[in-house]
């Protein structure tokens, strides 16, 4: 923080400030990557691994629990972060993510009626369906906003909000009328506990919606200028908005059927990383996936570890977490206000 | 008669006024069924301490007593266990949350059976429309009383203390009733024996888990240590049946604690006793458990190797626990480790 001449000093300021977020994200995801691996219930150390031993069993419960545990916590953080950050350049708008657009309950709806309808659908079925369902959430929102006259901040979330307690409200009439309330709250609440080699691959989908949205990235970014300067500057608009789209739903519908429903991470990260680095997509994004699967990553371990060798959910834990960051990040911008 | 046995005095005279207007009614009724009303004027009295509070709040009890018809015409009941009761019994039931009732108790309601609610809700109008003689609630419905009271004598038949003794109680007391005490007396034997020998088989098995799967989640059962009520149906394997647990620290909680494929294989119980909660309440024909315990890490565990994944039947184990032809169900789910 020396002194410099006063024409540098905006981006000297806030320099600093960025290297060392990058650097403890680039360190933070490595350690808690290597962590994650060798926590758990079972004996799984690198001194255990080394010896391989008679019967190999670190290693092939590395590859079978761990390392799925492991990947999946960092792709659903990365990939929930993105649909966070898509979401805000679609709607222009700070406070929206699938979990506060519908989307998030739209995508859960089409699970239980895949459940309902088709008991025995297998996973990737019932996954196709969430993410239609959560299309259609997705574009309800949309529609429902443009005709709001007053976009101003808080109601265009207050709307989402509304939305998905409309729909939330149907599934839990129809779960509870079908005796599945307890299993629809049991999958809804995220949790990494019974995930392992066999039932976390969906979450690589989400890691290709993540691509995808890194190659449109540019684009998003002219969307989130509005519509009349996206299309005077010859943007095909709606294909970007229906890209967008599909890039949500399909995430949510992914991390949906692996982890279940994960609170605030698309809202907070998006906006701290905004507050670090500013508002270009392209710039954004692999900060923004790297934050989204820190973030996941600690979360989990920390609901490994409170009460082992049993766990604590890891909706609750995001949800405690990412409630608190969220309040301070909304406590940090009214000040700033002033 | 009383309600509140803390007010003798008011008792009194609202006896006496109720015995005077049932003997103005039984001279103004129908003279052709006296027989059958002298035999209804017994009654058998049954107190518990009933919780006053609600559901979510700090439990209060108060002492109630109340007095049941012997031999009821119409009976309306919301807990299940008590349905397969007095159907072992030989007794029928008018009215039933009839989506609630598992297929091998359909047989004990009568032809005509009315739906009364479901297991936590009253249709109210439907029953008082039916005037039941007794209303037998519990668990799950026990927050009625009040409201089902008032339409007709009401007992509440939730497990207190331990399964067992609940079961002997209600039993003994559905028995007295229904007049049919020596039945009631000869299941309890038969229970009991067959429930000692389930322990006998049990204590040979070596260690055992209890899991609950639902959602496609394991939640590792406790035993109650005493808890009774509530937290009991996850611990009836340990608590009645003798399953030595292979951890003992599990916090009692309705429905288990959540675990890891990895706590399986690391505890790795003799005998993994499955409830299918996905199974007791949705699709009839589903067996989520058995697909979510399918794979390589509990292919690793002793029970898998030894064949010894038993799945309990969830209707039995979860929904109803308790009642004569449940219990016997339950018992031989145990047994089938033996053969």
């Amino acid at each position: 923080m020396t002194a410099l001449a006063p024409a540098t000093s905006t981006p000297a300021r806030i320099r600093p400030r960025r290297t060392w977020a990058g650097v403890l994200i680039g360190v933070a995801l490595p350690v808690l990557a290597v962590a994650s691996l060798f926590i758990g219930v079972s004996e799984v150390s690198p001194a255990a691994l080394l010896e391989g031993g008679p019967d190999g069993d670190a290693a092939s419960l590395l590859l079978l629990s761990r390392v799925p545990r492991t990947v999946s916590a960092v792709l659903v953080g990365a990939s929930l972060a993105i649909a966070g950050l898509i979401m805000q350049m679609l709607v222009r708008n700070r406070f929206v993510e699938p979990g506060t657009t519908g989307v998030t309950e739209f995508a859960t709806l089409g699970m239980l009626v895949s459940l309902v309808l088709w008991p025995g659908m297998p996973v990737f079925g019932k996954m196709g369906v969430a993410a239609i369902f959560g299309l259609v959430g997705t574009w309800v929102f949309l529609r429902v906003i443009r005709q709001v006259p007053v976009r101003q901040l808080v109601l265009v979330p207050l709307v989402g909000i509304m939305l998905g307690g409309i729909v939330g409200a149907v599934t839990a009439f129809v779960a509870y009328r079908l005796d599945l309330l307890q299993s629809l709250s049991q999958w809804s609440l995220g949790s990494f506990a019974t995930i392992m080699q066999g039932r976390y691959e969906y979450v690589w989908i989400a890691a290709v919606m993540v691509v995808v949205a890194w190659v449109a990235a540019d684009r998003f970014s002219v969307i989130g200028l509005g519509e009349e300067f996206a299309v005077n500057l010859g943007l095909d608009y709606r294909r970007v908005v229906a890209i967008g789209m599909v890039v949500i739903a399909v995430i949510t519908a992914a991390v949906l059927v692996t982890a279940g429903m994960i609170p605030f991470l698309g809202l907070v990260v998006p906006n701290i990383v905004s507050l670090i680095i500013g508002d270009n997509v392209r710039r954004s994004i692999p900060w923004v996936a790297g934050l989204g699967a820190v973030f996941v990553l600690a979360c989990d371990i920390l609901a490994r570890t409170l009460r082992f060798p049993y766990e604590i959910p890891l909706g609750v834990v995001v949800g405690i977490v990412g409630a608190g960051l969220f309040l301070w990040l909304l406590l940090r911008r009214g000040s700033r206000a002033h | 008669m009383t309600l509140k046995p803390t007010r003798p005095l008011l008792a009194a005279p609202i006896a006496l006024a109720a015995a005077v207007a049932l003997v103005g009614c039984a001279t103004a009724g129908d003279a052709g069924t006296d027989a059958a009303e002298e035999t209804t004027d017994a009654t058998v009295s049954f107190s518990w301490d009933r919780n006053i509070a609600g559901e979510d709040e700090d439990p209060e009890y108060e002492a109630t007593t109340v007095e049941v018809p012997v031999d009821p015409e119409t009976i309306v009941v919301f807990d299940i266990a008590s349905l397969d009761t007095i159907g072992a019994l030989g007794g029928d039931v008018a009215g039933a949350p009839l989506e609630n009732v598992p297929g091998y108790l359909e047989g004990y309601l009568s032809d005509d059976a009315f739906n009364a609610g479901t297991l936590f809700e009253a249709d109210l109008i439907e029953i008082e429309s039916h005037q039941p003689d007794l209303i037998v609630i519990g668990g799950r419905s026990a927050g009625l009383w009040e409201d089902l009271n008032e339409i007709a004598p009401t007992v509440d038949l939730s497990l207190t203390g331990g399964f067992l003794e609940t079961l002997e109680r209600n039993t003994t007391f559905l028995g007295e009733v229904l007049g049919a005490e020596d039945e009631a007396a000869a299941a309890i034997v038969e229970l009991e024996a067959g429930i000692a020998q389930a322990q006998a088989v049990t204590a040979e098995a070596g260690s055992g888990l209890g899991v609950m799967v639902t959602g496609g989640e394991l939640r590792a059962l406790a035993p109650a240590a005493g808890e009774g009520a509530r937290e009991a149906r996850g611990g009836l394997i340990y608590d009645v049946f003798g399953v030595a647990p292979v951890v003992d620290d599990i916090t009692a909680a309705t429905h288990g604690e959540p675990v890891s494929f990895e706590f399986l294989l690391e505890h790795d119980p003799d005998v993994l006793w499955v409830v299918d909660r996905d199974a007791a309440t949705g699709a009839e024909d589903a067996q989520p458990a058995a697909e979510v315990l399918d794979n390589e890490i509990v292919q690793q565990t002793t029970a898998y190797a030894d064949d010894r994944i038993v799945y309990l039947d969830p209707v039995a184990w979860y929904i109803v626990f308790g009642g004569i032809d449940t219990t016997q169900l339950m018992i031989d789910d145990v047994l089938a480790i033996a053969e």
